[in-house]
């Protein structure tokens, strides 16, 4: 039994009730007085100049209410870094993908803003598109952006040494070179944007982020105005999977339609729109060549990846690095040597995934199996050997506080029956296995830290100001349950005001996977700041010392004597009569080396805690069709202490989801001439109820030193893990290694064919 | 997305539909359960004047059995929703090719409760060239079935080569189905498989002012089977199905009197395999060898007439074509086989 | 082109009001009722989000034309509880953890409910089935699944059912 009253406990979560009952607004419920309809123009080419953009005729209808452009917006350019500040929220000289911005209309209602958008004349120069990344880096006609040669947007390089002179050292090398086409976020929600200008001419706007203090930062530099003027709101958010981190063209749009008009502007995206004007994932070709000695330990790597970046930066140094940085975070090298090239090309702009690089994780493990195969080791045993070891440093230079990699491969070992079943399993039936590891956090310079205000009520209840977002994921529960096992409250005592960059402190956003090692921190020492002020109070009347005293079940007493207690709600208005405050704040801050940056120096301490997952499958392949049957996943993650296992198993079944079933299986975008030909619900394959297997889920506990309570990031690495274990187990089951995923059905009876051809019995 | 505007009228009876009918011709869509017109009209792909709707026309929504006159029927109405006919034990009995086609079709929150069999078998044919919203389809040239001249899914093709998809116009088409269609004065009955026109942009045979009013299919004491492959276990449309009826020989209730093998989503009707359904005539109802045969030939009459356009692999969709029918001749062999076996024992008592 | 105007029952409540032709069930009842509980996530029939009941059987309300719900009786999922009382399933939805984003949950819930009203206590595949039709990005469907299976269901109580242990439950 843990110490704790409601940390670590099955507790249902605080936003379901409004969610079960309709009532949650999402951003596109939202109907204000006078409000507006937005839509925009985007480009029908991939690559073109604009030579005219006429809006005279747009304008005329009765009930447009306004039409921007381009010109409209002084030519901001919007980039995550100063280095990649190459994208304009409207495009003014030229279109670089089918779906760019080139205006926008506001309207009384929709189809008066739809027979807007078709009035707007604009007028092309067709430039010759660029969809490949490889023939990208080679092509001798325009550039997709000037300022960038041979269209290549980043260049990370990595490289610890001794690389080539470990090569030699190997006793066994091998090269593979996977592939991977885009995937897509499909988050439940389609985007929209809600804005406003309000009386005192602030900037109001709600939409689905990552972190509004993200949001807000950006649009205060667009529209020249400070960022106290700049409000973004809390509204429900349908799922991010990393694809809400940054702004949106959408939102300055809306905001500037909205300070045209003097109303509110609705903008609310098509889901086509959400699929090719948010952002995808990226597609890439990596190549592994892996060198181990006679045991199977790596001695040296090399990895290089070429990712398709599509027609802007977005967060391109991150994705380019988080797929190597998982890496060396799960497996030990010896030395290693990493080139990522982003390169553009004339698709969508590609962001930051849940699985950061399906191809680059499963063909790492692919080729694990596969030289562990020719050593004759197992693939446990070939983990086990390279798998990261408490105390040690990743490859870049970062400390590993916390790690218990070994114990989720033990524990998915045991219970999914691996070391029975591998090599024993009838044809076509096969188990396979994935480890993987994921960062808690990024370095994020002055936006690293997270801040929370606490204030109680009079009558013993408190308000919580925290800038953690929920993008579904569960952080409102997340922060209520630490704030109420801290004050000694109950969930239901606790009103949590978030998200909102009027009302709370800046916090680095969901979307690095810190809002509980950061955001719940910092929640957490607040509390506790805001606890020792009733402790002092409640000393006092109770006449003992404070650190004697213990708060939980809204009574504060003494800690070896319960009986002599005093209720909260008492203490608080004994403090207000006594002239003392009751309420505190609390602030965190990761010690994360502030020199270390994506592309000019990757070393130095990323973050403080890295996460890590095993995840094993057992499939069955039908060799007449190529189809697959997932018969169960096994998932074990390292997520330093369990805050609430009721909401980590549904991250746990949901990693397996997008990452496997969906990630590894089914989910592919296809294109012709930079069209993507499946934008929609029906035609990208999605994952559904009656093809996912069981799935058994198991949290393992190495109480991190720095989280709270010992947590830290939990269950991305599984979307990660999964992928991989998909992969090995389909390998295993048709006995071939498989090097182009998704493993759709076609691509598995090509295999099983081209095997039989070979090895005829 | 928006619906264009359109005129709605909703007659109360079968009378006034087709009256309707006749005033507005051309001008006028049929609305049953919506799936596939609504989300046309949404993406712009059509823009009827008026939409008449046939949601009051109880009297066409019936499963009932015609054996009249030495007849022996399953009559559907053209409004029975998709739900009805999976619950009908009668189609589950004497049509499961049927029975199975409809199950799979879209979900069941998806449209089986106000989705028709006639809806069904009149969807349009598909093309993720042509199925796009307008913002797809605008800054290239218009593709045939859109009013154009271009075929995006087969280079320099004359031609549209939309596909049709229809699970249940695949299955009653194997289970030898024929359709009443009603105008105003008239009706006509066409069998389905002369219904369809293997034309990409019209693909079915019939006037803008009929209206297919009944479903019929013959019980012929055979059994059937529907086979059909997706990615997913629902909501896809099929990327190939197959729909086959085998009847045995009443002198030798073992062998294979006449075998009706149909294909559906790889060209732009379902396909009748002449070749392959003669090629079974008199083999026995478990002969594996014959089954692949006529699977192998069924691949490739149908390999001449798929494009790439409703996902995976053109080959991959090739060699499931045998697949499909392989695994239907099969199945329906088997139900025949069990039936013959209980007739057979039935007789000895 | 006229407004027309049509008398419905939704959540038992009438209403007579003005719609145009072309007007969605899924607009009328967001932009006009703001009932907003029924979600467009796709806006063609896929997704399951917009699902609610019309005269007890579950359809979707974007390709359902407002005059087609004409005299019907349409529940939506802000008609699922009484007053402050939820329902079965949607209490089930809540102890099972089986909402994270929450943007498919109204879908899920008028599939699931739609389900249960027909086949009571109803097996681990025939939920999956019945939810074929909606799509979730969050969940896995795992734990939607089981809160289905559990709706008012003493019969296979687990840990998270509320009948057994009030919410705050030690961890194994």
């Amino acid at each position: 039994m843990s110490e704790y009253a409601i940390i670590g406990k099955r507790m249902p979560r605080v936003d379901s009730r409004a969610k079960v009952m309709g009532k949650t607004k999402f951003t596109a419920d939202l109907n204000l007085p006078n409000m507006l309809v937005g839509k925009i123009k985007r480009s029908p080419h991939a690559h073109a100049r604009i030579i005219h953009n006429d809006t005279t005729k747009a304008k005329a209808p009765p009930g447009v209410m306004s039409v921007v452009t381009g010109k409209d917006t002084a030519g901001v350019k919007w980039g995550v870094f100063a280095y990649t500040r190459d994208q304009q929220f409207i495009q003014t000289d030229k279109a670089r993908y089918i779906g760019d911005e080139v205006a926008g209309v506001a309207a009384i209602d929709e189809e008066t803003a739809l027979k807007a958008l078709d009035l707007i004349e604009v007028e092309y120069e067709i430039l010759p598109p660029v969809f490949d990344p490889m023939e990208a880096m080679t092509m001798e006609t325009e550039l997709i952006h000037t300022e960038f040669p041979n269209n290549i947007n980043i260049h990370v390089n990595i490289d610890t040494g001794q690389v080539d002179e470990n090569f030699a050292k190997a006793h066994y090398i091998r090269e593979d070179t996977f592939v991977a086409p885009e995937e897509s976020y499909f988050q439940a929600e389609p985007y929209a944007v809600v804005a406003r200008f309000d009386s005192e001419d602030c900037l109001e706007i709600w939409c689905p982020n990552g972190g509004p203090h993200m949001k807000s930062k950006p649009l205060s530099n667009a529209f020249k105005i400070p960022l106290h003027r700049v409000k973004v709101r809390k509204i429900a958010i349908g799922g991010a999977f990393g694809g809400r981190s940054e702004i949106c063209p959408a939102d300055y749009i809306c905001a500037l339609l909205a300070k045209k008009t003097g109303r509110p502007v609705k903008i609310k995206f098509t889901r086509e729109e959400n699929t090719i004007a948010t952002r995808q994932g990226h597609a890439m070709i990596t190549t592994h060549r892996t060198g181990v000695d006679q045991e199977g330990r790596v001695l040296a790597r090399e990895t290089t990846c070429y990712m398709d970046g599509g027609a802007y930066s977005s967060t391109g140094p991150i994705a380019t690095s988080v797929p190597f940085l998982s890496m060396e975070q799960a497996y030990r090298m010896g030395s290693v040597r990493y080139n990522g090239y982003r390169i553009y090309t004339n698709k969508p702009i590609r962001g930051m995934i849940r699985v950061h690089g399906r191809g680059f994780a499963a063909g790492l493990d692919t080729q694990l199996d596969m030289i562990a195969a020719h050593l004759n080791i197992d693939p446990v045993e070939m983990r086990l050997k390279n798998s990261r070891q408490q105390g040690e440093y990743t490859s870049t230079k970062s400390f590993v506080a916390s790690c218990a990699m070994d114990e989720t491969i033990h524990k998915a070992v045991a219970k999914s029956g691996f070391s029975e079943k591998f090599g024993n399993l009838p044809p076509f039936h096969g188990i396979g296995m994935g480890t993987n590891s994921v960062q808690t956090g990024f370095p994020m310079g002055i936006r690293g830290g997270s801040q929370a205000f606490i204030k109680f009520n009079e009558d013993g209840e408190a308000t919580v100001m925290s800038g953690v977002v929920d993008n579904g994921q569960g952080n409102d529960n997340m922060v209520v349950q630490i704030a109420a096992e801290e004050l000694g409250l109950l969930p239901e005592d606790i009103h949590l005001v978030s998200a909102d960059t009027e009302t709370t402190a800046s916090d680095p956003g969901s979307y690095s996977q810190v809002s509980t090692f950061v955001g719940g921190q910092a929640v957490k020492i607040a509390a506790q700041n805001c606890r020792a002020k009733l402790f002092d109070v409640a000393a006092k009347v109770l006449k003992v010392e404070p650190s004697t005293l213990a708060a939980k079940n809204r009574l504060i007493f003494v800690k070896d004597t319960p009986e002599i207690c005093i209720p909260i709600k008492k203490v608080v208005r004994i403090s207000l009569l006594n002239f003392t405050s009751v309420n505190a704040e609390g602030g965190y801050w990761p010690r994360v080396d502030m020199k270390r940056e994506w592309v000019s120096n990757p070393y130095g301490q990323m973050c403080e805690a890295f996460s890590f997952g095993t995840t094993i499958v057992e499939v069955k392949v039908n060799p007449a069709t190529g189809q697959v049957t997932v018969l169960n996943a096994t998932a074990a993650q390292d997520v330093g202490y369990a805050l609430n296992p009721l909401v980590l198993e549904g991250q746990f079944e949901g990693s397996i989801a997008m990452g496997g079933q969906g990630g590894m299986l089914t989910e592919y975008h296809e294109w012709k001439e930079g069209r993507c030909l499946n934008p929609t619900m029906l035609d990208y394959k999605l994952p559904l109820a009656c093809d996912m297997p069981p799935i058994h889920s198991i949290m393992v506990e190495s109480i991190d030193p720095k989280g709270p309570y010992g947590a830290k990031e939990a269950a991305m690495s599984i979307a990660m893990s999964a992928a991989q274990a998909y992969a090995a187990a389909v390998s295993n089951a048709i006995g071939v290694y498989m090097d182009s995923f998704p493993l759709t059905p076609d691509k598995i009876l090509a295999a099983i064919k081209a095997k039989e051809n070979k090895e005829p019995e | 997305m928006r619906l264009p505007r359109f005129e709605y009228l909703g007659p109360k009876t079968l009378e006034g539909a087709l009256d309707l009918m006749a005033t507005h011709r051309d001008d006028a869509k049929i609305l049953a359960g919506g799936t596939d017109l609504l989300v046309r009209m949404k993406k712009g792909l059509i823009r009827p004047k008026t939409i008449i709707s046939l949601k009051a026309l109880d009297e066409l929504a019936y499963i009932k059995r015609d054996t009249r006159e030495n007849r022996n029927n399953i009559l559907i109405g053209g409004r029975t929703l998709i739900a009805d006919i999976i619950a009908s034990d009668l189609v589950q009995r004497k049509a499961p090719a049927l029975s199975r086609a409809c199950e799979r079709i879209g979900a069941i929150t998806l449209q089986h409760f106000v989705g028709t069999l006639a809806g069904n078998i009149l969807q349009d044919n598909r093309c993720w060239h042509y199925n796009q919203s307008q913002f797809h389809r605008s800054g290239r040239g218009a593709c045939h079935k859109d009013g154009g001249k271009i075929c995006y899914a087969r280079q320099d093709s004359d031609r549209c080569n939309s596909t049709c998809q229809s699970d249940g116009a695949t299955a009653l088409m194997a289970l030898n189905a024929s359709i009443t269609l009603q105008r105003k004065g008239g009706r006509r009955r066409v069998d389905l498989a002369d219904f369809y026109t293997n034309d990409g942009i019209a693909p079915h045979a019939i006037e803008s002012h009929e209206l297919l009013t009944q479903i019929c299919i013959p019980i012929q004491g055979g059994q059937s089977a529907y086979k059909r492959l997706s990615y997913r276990s629902a909501i896809d449309y099929p990327l190939v199905c197959a729909g086959v009826l085998l009847i045995p020989s009443t002198a030798s209730p073992t062998e294979i009197s006449e075998a009706r093998i149909v294909v559906g989503a790889m060209g732009r009707s379902p396909l009748y395999m002449a070749a392959a359904s003669a090629s079974l005539g008199g083999k026995k109802l478990d002969d594996t060898d014959a089954f692949q045969k006529a699977g192998k030939a069924a691949m490739d009459t149908a390999a001449t007439f798929a494009v790439h356009n409703v996902g995976s692999t053109l080959e991959y969709r090739y060699a499931m074509v045998a697949e499909m029918v392989f695994q239907a001749l099969t199945e329906a062999g088997e139900a025949a086989r069990e039936t013959g076996q209980k007739a057979a024992n039935k007789g000895v008592q | 082109m006229d407004k027309i105007e049509i008398s419905l029952t939704i959540n038992e409540t009438p209403y007579q009001m003005r719609v145009l032709p072309n007007d969605t069930l899924l607009e009328v009842l967001r932009n006009q009722l703001d009932l907003t509980g029924s979600k467009e996530g796709c806006d063609e029939g896929v997704c399951g989000s917009c699902t609610v009941h019309m005269d007890g059987k579950p359809v979707r309300a974007c390709l359902t034309l407002a005059l087609e719900a004409r005299g019907r009786k349409i529940k939506t999922v802000e008609g699922l509880a009484t007053g402050d009382a939820l329902s079965d399933l949607q209490q089930s939805f809540i102890d099972h953890g089986a909402v994270q984003c929450g943007f498919c949950t109204p879908g899920m819930l008028m599939a699931g409910e739609a389900l249960l009203s027909t086949t009571p206590g109803p097996d681990e595949q025939t939920i999956r089935r019945a939810l074929s039709g909606n799509i979730c990005r969050c969940t896995g469907y795992a734990k939607i699944v089981t809160a289905v299976a559990h709706a008012g269901n003493p019969q296979a109580p687990c840990p998270d059912c509320r009948t057994q242990t009030p919410y705050l439950q030690a961890k194994e």
